[in-house]
């Protein structure tokens, strides 16, 4: 089954193209500053001007030409690149935690009634309240200890619908627009850092995986093995760790892989707006920024991060397209 | 099986791509700058009432009270609404307006202003000396929010008023109903300087007394505000004050702002004939369009009269040790500021800009000099080894800056500058409105960038609201660095007495040598605009103290052609 999926991704011509934009992104990031004999924040007025005193375009020292400050426009996009992919790989890794285990509860428990589990909703309440003050790194503390404190506190008092109330939040969520949501508490943060960045991206980007792993779950909750498990005794959290996690994790690495261009994206939009990364951080909606006042005469401070941007977003998404494609159980 | 969704999705998104790589690439082929746009009539033709006059700014505007009013976007409007007693000519001299004349007695210590009869303000009410006397009680009122207020001190009664030991200014009286009278403590040389700013002209009676969003911005200016004509942060309209003073003028039927407007955004404006006046121009576009002589008779370069600096908080760590500043203003590579926008940025090593009288050339002031220093930072008790990067001051300090224009450029070469002397900046990104009160607070920030306009063409329009004591307030001043220096006050006083010009420059170039000494400010540049206007903008609009002055303007504009109306590219 693993070996015709593999077989199935590597013949599909969208991850393939998908794995090289994203392999020679990677590797861009990694090897890329070392190809620029200048720092990404170190001005170079001795040989960044031209004659007319204005920042020169792609020559030998720099490949890509300087921008505003006499920086190397290669050295800011390798290391943009860097800042990018940390920043959407573990913004996605947070919200692919998140979404799996709010989409998987909420599958699982669709249609029953629980005891209220007291900790999970001290912690999503003081997570939601932690957001709202701009802290999203003790939201997600708040969050996670709320979930560990449900399987070691007893829950109790009042049964109620854990998959309606984990679907109205999403609804609640869904309502505000997403780049609308990144601003304010973007906006709300005292400080701009990559921690909080990726934080607030990840906390506000699982509603999606949340809702398409619901769906998933409890697709898998009705499969006869699954049920025969259950009938034979293994436990709950046994069940979900060996047969529903497993089926679960296709749509999850498709939806992850997605996601992981769409924070590309957002990060570029809040630095473009001003509310991402403070300068000189190199972020690619920064120099997108900093350089589209002179792209009638300099191109290359717009057309090298914009660039950048739109290939690693296409790459993303092909590769998502050949997950999608190799994990679909129709195409076996 | 092959999902049938595959190929149909690609190729519109490598299409799309393309597409957007093709459009991305293309404006850098594009040919040159389109050509003005011509006029009906000849030179000689005479004005004609009629058109709204369209501007942009990339800023916005905060406030359209005169007595709030600072920044140079809200003065624009502030000064079309309000009319003062007097007023700046074009040349920048000081001329009658509302009062038909003045004299001065008691040897400079007492200014009567003669109000011109019947003028007619835009509630329809006449103008009288109460009106004058109240908006000028209302303007310097403790509850306004006046950071100029302290430069009106000199009025007899000003500190019982502002203290709220009396209901009104003793200093300003009134003689009749249309005579208003200020006396002084002591004679001050700049008094109706300060007169023909914003903050003293008179407002409507019926617009109310407190400063407040619902206040109606109402005076006796050749313009007023359309009923909803402010959409804050978005748009101004201000339309035609039917009954202004002057007879015939203005002859604009109105004036019409849009804010926030990217630079690029008002360039393809202008050039699309949407705008008949642009002044945020790119280096790259101020360079062209200043190069192309179908443009060069309708660009203006304004004087240099702004001054830009880095503002030491005297009060607050490092910057409370005077060989720190010392250090900062040697360390910063000025040339490398004006090499952002080399057109249009003149660098400076003193307080007082070149455009203003009193600029002496010849004053070596503060300059760069890295060896100096570092010797600065040791004096300090902060050594620091460029070689191993070791010692300096051991914190990081926090630098807020706004994210619009120069200043994220500056602080970037500031903070590289200012890591090879030791002192590691932090860029911090707020809110306009946030970078003002945090600059404002005592212990709001220890670093930030200052910048001043002048109000009037005179030195003490920069040495009093940026440096001396009495500029000082708990909150909202304009002394950003806290500095503080009785000998300096001192001179500014005498200066201010003082009515012999040569006496008073020399007691300015005595007090400017502090500053440089001392260092509150680390001076960096001047940056003045390039004002450019389609041709058919005539009668004036350019001012050297307002920026643009839009009483006298008219508008000869020809039909638009096919082309113009749906863009160039036609075969």
């Amino acid at each position: 089954m693993l070996a015709a999926r593999k077989s199935r991704l590597f013949r599909n011509p969208s991850a393939r193209a998908g794995a090289l934009v994203v392999a020679t992104l990677v590797a861009f990031a990694i090897f890329g500053p070392t190809l620029s004999r200048h720092g990404p924040n170190d001005s170079d007025f001795v040989h960044g001007l031209s004659l007319d005193k204005a920042p020169v375009g792609p020559c030998a020292l720099f490949p890509l030409g300087a921008d505003r400050l006499c920086r190397d426009v290669l050295a800011r996009l390798s290391w943009g690149a860097r800042l990018s992919l940390l920043i959407a790989c573990a913004a996605t890794f947070v919200s692919a935690t998140l979404g799996a285990v709010v989409g998987v509860v909420s599958g699982w428990l669709e249609g029953a009634r629980v005891r209220t589990p007291w900790p999970a909703l001290l912690g999503v309440f003081g997570g939601v309240i932690a957001l709202g003050l701009g802290k999203p790194l003790a939201a997600c503390l708040a969050f996670a200890a709320g979930c560990a404190g449900t399987f070691v506190a007893r829950s109790g008092g009042l049964r109620i619908d854990i998959d309606g109330a984990l679907m109205r939040l999403v609804d609640v969520l869904l309502a505000f627009p997403f780049l609308l949501l990144l601003m304010a508490i973007g906006a709300a943060l005292e400080r701009t850092t990559v921690l909080t960045l990726l934080l607030t991206l990840g906390v506000t980007g699982w509603l999606g995986i949340a809702r398409l792993l619901r769906a998933r779950t409890m697709q898998v909750r009705a499969l006869e093995y699954v049920e025969a498990s259950r009938a034979l005794g293994q436990s709950t959290p046994g069940i979900l760790l060996n047969h529903v996690l497993p089926n679960v994790l296709g749509p999850l690495v498709v939806a992850s892989t997605f996601l992981l261009a769409q924070m590309i994206v957002a990060d570029s939009i809040l630095s473009y707006l001003g509310v991402g990364l403070s300068p000189p951080a190199p972020t690619w909606g920064r120099m997108l920024l900093e350089g589209q006042d002179e792209y009638l005469t300099a191109p290359w401070l717009v057309i090298a991060p914009g660039a950048a941007i739109l290939l690693s977003v296409w790459g993303f998404n092909l590769l998502g397209e050949g997950f999608r494609d190799a994990l679909d159980p129709r195409n076996a | 099986m092959r999902s049938t969704r595959e190929t149909p999705d690609r190729v519109p998104l490598s299409a799309v791509m393309w597409a957007a790589l093709t459009i991305g690439l293309a404006p850098s082929c594009k040919p040159g700058l389109s050509a003005p746009m011509g006029s009906e009539h000849g030179d000689d033709a005479p004005p004609h009432r009629g058109g709204i006059l369209h501007l942009a700014e990339i800023g916005n505007v905060r406030n359209l009270d005169p007595a709030g009013s600072v920044d140079g976007v809200s003065l624009q409007p502030v000064h079309l609404i309000f009319a003062g007693l007097v007023d700046f000519d074009e040349h920048a001299k000081i001329v009658p307006d509302l009062a038909e004349s003045w004299d001065v007695r008691d040897q400079g210590r007492t200014y009567r202003f003669v109000l011109r009869p019947g003028t007619v303000m835009h509630d329809g009410q006449e103008l009288t000396a109460e009106d004058v006397k109240r908006s000028a009680e209302r303007a310097l009122h403790p509850s306004a929010p006046n950071p100029s207020a302290s430069l009106f001190d000199g009025i007899v009664g000003f500190d019982a008023f502002t203290a709220g030991q009396a209901a009104h200014i003793e200093g300003v009286g009134v003689e009749g109903r249309y005579v208003v009278r200020f006396e002084l403590k002591d004679p001050d040389a700049t008094f109706l300087a300060l007169v023909a700013m914003s903050a003293l002209r008179p407002v409507c009676k019926t617009g109310g007394w407190r400063s407040s969003d619902a206040w109606i911005p109402c005076g006796a200016g050749p313009f007023r505000l359309q009923p909803g004509g402010w959409a804050r942060g978005t748009s101004l309209r201000l339309v035609r004050h039917e009954a202004y003073f002057r007879p015939g003028l203005p002859l604009l039927d109105g004036v019409e702002w849009t804010f926030n407007m990217q630079v690029l955004a008002q360039r393809f404006r202008f050039e699309a004939g949407d705008l008949d006046l642009v002044r945020d121009l790119s280096q790259a576009d101020e360079r062209r369009f200043s190069a192309d002589p179908r443009w060069v008779p309708f660009g203006q370069a304004d004087a240099d009269t702004t001054v830009y600096g880095e503002s030491m908080n005297t009060r607050m760590p490092p910057f409370d040790n005077i060989e720190v500043r010392r250090a900062v203003a040697s360390g910063i590579n000025r040339e490398h500021y004006r090499l952002l926008k080399p057109a249009s940025i003149t660098v400076m090593t003193q307080l007082i800009p070149p455009g203003i009288p009193g600029f002496d050339p010849s004053v070596e002031g503060q300059h760069y000099d890295y060896g100096v220093a570092l010797e600065h930072m040791r004096k300090a008790g902060y050594p620091y080894d460029p070689v191993s990067g070791h010692g300096g001051w051991p914190l990081p300090i926090e630098y807020p800056l706004y994210d619009q224009g120069l200043p994220v450029f500056t602080a970037q070469l500031l903070q590289q500058d200012l890591a090879k002397i030791g002192l590691r900046i932090e860029l911090k990104l707020v809110s306009w409105e946030a970078f003002i009160a945090l600059q404002e607070r005592p212990s709001g920030a220890a670093l930030s960038l200052g910048n001043w306009a002048m109000d009037y063409p005179d030195p003490s329009s920069f040495f009093d609201p940026l440096f001396t004591t009495r500029a000082i307030g708990p909150e909202g001043g304009h002394n950003t660095a806290f500095y503080s220096n009785p000998q300096f006050d001192d001179l500014v006083s005498q200066a201010h007495r003082e009515r012999r010009e040569n006496q008073r420059r020399a007691l300015y170039a005595r007090a400017n040598a502090i500053l440089c000494d001392e260092a509150p400010w680390a001076f960096t540049f001047s940056h003045h605009f390039y004002t450019l206007r389609q041709p058919y903008v005539r009668g004036g609009v350019i001012h050297p103290v307002w920026r643009m002055d839009a009483t006298k303007t008219w508008l000869d504009r020809a039909g638009r052609s096919l082309e113009q109306v749906l863009g160039r590219g036609l075969p």
